[in-house]
């Protein structure tokens, strides 16, 4: 950061610390869209609306951990979604209400996960579809098989505990849900894989250099289809404490958290053709994600011109990040 | 005789859209066979079948074309819900004459194109992400027309879509057809050449004095009136208004492209979009029949249409895999190509060289 | 008249063109001279429209214009051959030629015959002998590279602007390309030759400009120069002949052999090809560009098949099937092509350094940052790097810099055999005599190196043994006594009828 001169005009420089820090970036972005919420309804200046924002952000922050350690070595992952609805369908079904079945429900998730990640991750690097089709498609059939397990209306409920451990309130504050632990586990695993381990520097190499990466001697088919499968156990252990969080699950619940794990990521910086990104910046982003939706209902909108809102605002926002280059230079 | 044959085989095996092809027909005959061909090939199944998916043809084609110009758009499928709404409520409300409201509805799908256009190529966003943050602006303005399902199509309006020309082909067929043709005379423009360069590579398209980013404006411009076309179809084929229908279409359209053998940029061509999303159309409209036909075969079965979905999606997943033979058959025509090249330069040569037609035997 | 005036270009803080001026007559080829780096090719992408200068004018015939992309660009009547291609490869002969300039007909449809007859006469004239459906990327190199003069040819331009379009090029092909572009000096057609060939230098050109660190040193008639005065121009050093480097020489007597390739083909680009190399040992391959010596060396390391033949490494026949594997075997791979094969731009100083390190070892494994730190640093300081910092990122450095920073990369691993591709293309000459250093001493530790380079000095300044390539295959061994540029050059455009070269090399055989 010290090397911005002076001599720079205010647009250099804040583009300048965009390129250089963008999760900062997204904190301050996050930071001033809740200062105009707070403006607009003081009221949403509360404890449990704070909570809320932490536990929403969270969710998203490791649903989108796999995300980023796909985008980051140069994949996609479009079937995070639909992983997360199905961990959140078996979290209900298999715990239906009694305690005492966390073991298995996690092992069953996560074998779930990481065998549609192995799933995503072999037909993309084998077979060289594009991941964009592969993983949509995929998680087509993993939506419609939740239909046809549970005739379109899963039963059950998250254990009584198991909800506990993600809503209940840490020393009774409001605005730290226990969901925190669950992030104190998680968060660090993704630092140690991406930054610390021999695995997220050769996921950093695949991404930024292909073929440089597999002439230097990374098995780089190897390491896109861990990427892929960490994705899906991400996903898959997010769609469960998703579905403590809602105690109920149906089909297709956190669809949309394919899409918004992808745009929280590339708001956090992460690049859209691999090789740069950070999960600070992911978690970063998650925020700015949740909190614009707060600002929106906030602004007391209706759903359509909270829609266009909400377009356009991600329209700005790719701007800013993730222009391609010119062809001339 | 045979030889001719043989050789537009050959042709017809490395062209781009081979597996589709090949998908296709698959599809075609397991429908008729599961249909019994007296039903399938009657006139009125030919008609239900094109009136029912003339629009989701229409988009993949579309889509086809933006895909050869190495951009996407993924709001297609909420921009035929935008056409949908606009004719309806613009005749509704203003009372115009229906055809008029038509043309608004192409208007606003070009529009919503030139929107997508500016974010993708002018802004340089990367298009999916872009055009699916597009998605949430149409769907919103949708509903900002139309807040909930409602309005009609006067009634000879879609009665004429639902009815055959000389009692055989359907009018929908006519709106494939027509798009086709234009995409058929587009292609031996130099526009048809500039978009393969612009998908292929921007930089050297760019070098040759072609924009990249007008040549997508013209291939966004075209998606944009066959997008308004396909929503007039889907429009009088439900003969009603709803601001929030066929969002998937969009990305379906995408699937069928890829799955008929288009590449991302520069490569493929029409066929594969049609192809592709026919494959689609067969496959779900099979599955319907192998369950009526298990329903009728074995007694007591009854099953939810969620496994009729199940089991073709499974079906489109596993289609997919197969563009792994058009992936083989463009590495033959590479392959075959560089043999030529050698066979020439042997040819010109002293024979010592000559080995290396030996050496293609060899995989 | 075209001329460039005080042209600046900048990209990012690497000045690539600082004050350049060039001018070129109508008639006359004018050669565009530097080492690699001086600024050449951003003059070319600057009158191709490619390149925005931040400063300076141009001029056609006195008067200003501007150049905005490539359409302004053909339109003033200038036509590029980019060194790089500008080709689609994915679109056929026919459509590539044409493309930006279809003859249309009444209806605005492409006309079918027109264009057959413009793409039949060029394939004619420049003597390519392919299908005008064929797909470019079915293509030979050199095939590719005639194309793309043939296209810019086919724009009838005033200023033809050739982008070191020989590199690729075989001797019979050179030819055709020169004849023409006699008949072009005929017509009055002013051209531009970039060339790192003097020999064709003064074949074909009139006058020259030499460029040195973006910027124009000199201009004159060709006639006024002599060799060692470009040299002078191009480097601001004259060529010390009586300086020699001491030679890295031992016998290969009782060595271990550490690599043997027997009679190796692969399709299209490699034919029957031996070779070995011993503990210790430099082994070098020349020959002009893309005659199968990159394939030869991938094929070694795993990353490409090979059809015929046996690559025994280490004792064992090699069934590596992948470079992960051969990097844990002990191999390590330094490509000259830096940008695609080697650098990680995006990536810091430091993780560049340990991208070697990095690809052995178990997957989840825990790198600890501080050792990681000294590694590089240790690196860094060793080689000579010029940095601002390990965090910087690799695209910070200047392009030598950049390959010391490859080097280093895989001299710190240790390998047992260090594979080089061309690995000092686009470096400067200080760079490059550092990188010689490095690998004589790591030759002399009893590292194996097999290095493949495209300069004649080079291979003689280091290796032990220099198989040469011509069209796939070895045309001759020069060891010892054999080792002089005139025999390497001749073996280099397959000129084997020296029948010395040539009995040697089968009594090896």
């Amino acid at each position: 950061m010290s090397s911005t001169k002076s001599t720079l005009t205010l647009g250099q420089r804040s583009k300048l610390f965009m390129q250089k820090s963008p999760a900062r970036m997204a904190f301050l972005i996050a930071l001033v869209l809740y200062a105009i919420t707070v403006m607009i309804s003081p009221g949403s200046l509360n404890a449990s609306a704070i909570g809320s924002i932490v536990m929403l952000t969270l969710l998203l922050s490791i649903a989108s951990a796999g995300q980023t350690i796909v985008l980051i070595g140069g994949g996609m992952d479009f079937g995070v979604g639909a992983v997360m609805s199905s961990a959140a369908i078996l979290t209900t079904t298999i715990m239906n209400s009694q305690d005492g079945r966390f073991f298995p429900l996690l092992f069953a998730a996560l074998a779930m996960g990481a065998t549609v990640g192995l799933l995503n991750g072999i037909c993309t690097v084998k077979i060289g579809l594009p991941p964009l089709i592969v993983t949509m498609a995929i998680s087509n059939v993993i939506t419609r098989m939740q239909y046809v397990l549970t005739q379109g209306s899963p039963m059950g409920y998250a254990s009584p505990s198991f909800i506990k451990s993600v809503t209940s309130k840490l020393f009774g504050l409001q605005f730290l849900p226990s969901i925190i632990l669950y992030g104190l586990i998680i968060i660090p695993l993704v630092f140690y894989l991406l930054n610390h381990s021999r695995f997220g520097k050769q996921v950093y190499l695949l991404g930024n250099n292909p073929v440089a990466a597999r002439l230097n001697g990374v098995n780089i088919n190897r390491i896109q289809i861990l990427t892929y499968v960490f994705s899906g156990m991400f996903a898959a252990f997010a769609g469960m404490l998703g579905a403590a969080y809602m105690n109920a699950a149906r089909c297709q619940i956190f669809d949309e958290y394919a899409y918004n794990s992808l745009i929280a990521v590339i708001i956090g910086g992460t690049s859209f053709s691999g090789g740069v990104g950070t999960y600070t910046g992911s978690i970063a982003g998650s925020l700015v994600m949740v909190v614009l939706s707060n600002l929106l209902t906030a602004m007391g909108l209706a759903q359509p011109t909270r829609n266009v809102f909400m377009g356009l605002i991600m329209i700005v926002l790719l701007i800013f990040y993730n222009r391609e280059k010119k062809v001339r230079q | 005789m045979i030889d001719t044959l043989k050789n537009s085989f050959t042709r017809l095996r490395r062209s781009s859209f081979f597996a589709g092809f090949v998908l296709f027909i698959i599809a075609l005959v397991l429908n008729a066979a599961l249909q019994g061909p007296a039903s399938f090939f009657s006139v009125k199944s030919i008609n239900t079948l094109f009136a029912k998916n003339a629009a989701f043809i229409l988009v993949a084609i579309g889509q086809s074309l933006l895909l050869i110009a190495g951009t996407m758009d993924v709001s297609c499928g909420i921009q035929l819900a935008l056409v949908n709404v606009v004719t309806i409520m613009t005749h509704q409300v203003w009372g115009i004459p229906f055809a008029l409201s038509c043309l608004l509805g192409i208007g606003a799908a070009v529009l919503a194109s030139i929107a997508v256009w500016v974010c993708c190529s002018v802004f340089r966003l990367p298009a999916l992400l872009a055009s699916y943050a597009m998605t949430y602006v149409i769907r919103g303005v949708n509903v900002m027309i139309m807040s909930v399902p409602q309005g009609k199509v006067p009634k000879e309006w879609y009665m004429a879509y639902d009815s055959q020309l000389f009692g055989l082909i359907p009018v929908s067929f006519f709106a494939v057809l027509g798009v086709l043709l234009i995409c058929r005379f587009a292609r031996k423009t130099p526009f048809g050449s500039h978009i393969y360069a612009v998908g292929g590579n921007p930089r050297n398209a760019f070098a040759a004095g072609i924009s990249p980013v007008k040549v997508q404006l013209k291939a966004f411009l075209l998606k944009g009136v066959i997008v308004g076309i396909a929503g007039l179809c889907l429009t009088l084929m439900i003969a009603a208004g709803n601001p929030l229908q066929a969002e998937d279409y969009g990305i379906r359209s995408l699937s069928a492209c890829i799955l008929g053998g288009l590449g991302f940029g520069g490569w493929g061509s029409v066929a594969s979009a049609v192809f592709g999303s026919g494959f689609f159309v067969l496959i779900q409209n099979s599955v319907y029949y192998f369950f009526s036909l298990l329903v009728r075969l074995i007694p007591g079965f009854s099953v939810s249409s969620y496994w009729q979905n199940f089991v073709s999606d499974v079906i489109i997943f596993l289609g997919l895999l197969m563009t792994i033979v058009t992936a083989k058959g463009r590495q033959e025509v590479l392959r075959e190509g560089i043999v030529r090249q050698f066979k020439r330069i042997d040819y010109r040569k002293s024979p010592k060289e000559s080995e290396g037609k030996e050496v293609t035997t060899h995989e | 008249m075209f001329e460039l005036r005080g042209v600046d270009k900048r990209f990012d803080a690497v000045v690539a063109l600082n004050n350049a001026s060039l001018s070129v007559e109508p008639g006359e080829v004018h050669a565009l001279l530097g080492s690699n780096g001086s600024g050449k090719s951003t003059m070319i992408k600057i009158l191709a429209g490619l390149v925005n200068p931040n400063a300076g004018e141009i001029l056609i015939d006195g008067n200003p214009v501007e150049i905005r992309n490539g359409y302004d660009s053909r339109k003033l009547g200038i036509a590029t051959a980019f060194q790089d291609l500008s080709l689609i490869p994915t679109m056929s002969v026919r459509d590539n030629i044409l493309l930006g300039n279809e003859p249309r007909n009444a209806l605005g449809f492409v006309d079918q015959k027109a264009s057959d007859e413009i793409i039949n006469r060029l394939l004619e004239r420049f003597q390519i002998d392919c299908d005008p459906d064929d797909y470019v990327q079915t293509l030979m190199p050199s095939t590719q590279t005639m194309l793309e003069v043939a296209k810019a040819v086919a724009l009838k331009p005033r200023l033809l602007l050739l982008d070191e379009v020989t590199a690729a090029l075989h001797y019979d092909e050179i030819q055709v390309l020169f004849s023409v572009m006699r008949e072009l000096k005929e017509e009055g057609i002013a051209m531009v030759y970039v060339t790192h060939r003097m020999n064709e230098v003064f074949e074909v050109c009139d006058r020259t400009t030499i460029m040195r660190s973006g910027e124009s040193v000199i201009t004159g008639p060709m006639d006024d120069f002599s060799l060692d005065d470009i040299v002078y121009y191009m480097t601001g050093q004259r060529p010390d002949k009586s300086k020699k480097d001491v030679v890295h020489m031992h016998s290969d007597e009782g060595r271990e052999i550490v690599l043997d390739v027997k009679n190796l083909s692969i399709f299209p680009k490699v034919h029957d090809i031996s070779l070995r190399a011993h503990k210790g040992e430099i082994v070098g391959i020349g020959g002009l560009q893309g005659q199968g010596q990159p394939e030869l060396i991938r094929a070694i390391l795993g990353a490409i098949r090979y059809e015929e033949g046996e690559i025994i490494y280490d004792g064992e026949p090699s069934t590596l099937k992948s470079p992960s594997k051969a990097v844990k075997n002990g191999m390590g791979f330094i490509s000259g092509e830096r940008n695609r094969e080697a650098i990680f731009p995006a990536r810091t100083v430091l993780e560049n350094i340990l991208a070697g390190k990095v690809a052995k070892g178990k997957t989840f494994a825990y790198m600890p940052a501080k050792a990681n730190r000294a590694f590089a640093q240790r690196a860094v300081d060793k080689y000579n790097i010029v940095i601002g910092s390990l965090n910087h990122p690799a695209s910070s450095l200047s392009g030598g810099n950049q390959q010391k920073l490859v080097v280093a990369r895989w001299i710190a691993m240790q390998p047992k055999l260090l594979l080089l591709d061309d690995p000092t293309r686009g470096v400067d000459i200080h760079s490059r005599l550092e990188i010689h250093e490095i690998l004589k001493e790591c030759a002399n530790e009893g590292m194996t190196i097999l290095i493949s380079s495209s300069e004649s000095e080079e291979l003689l300044s280091l290796c032990d043994v220099i198989y040469v390539f011509y069209e796939g295959c070895v045309s001759a061994q020069l060891t010892g006594e054999n080792k002089t540029p005139e025999k390497l050059v001749a073996a280099m455009m397959g000129m084997s009828e020296d029948q010395e070269i040539v009995s040697t090399m089968e009594a090896k055989a």
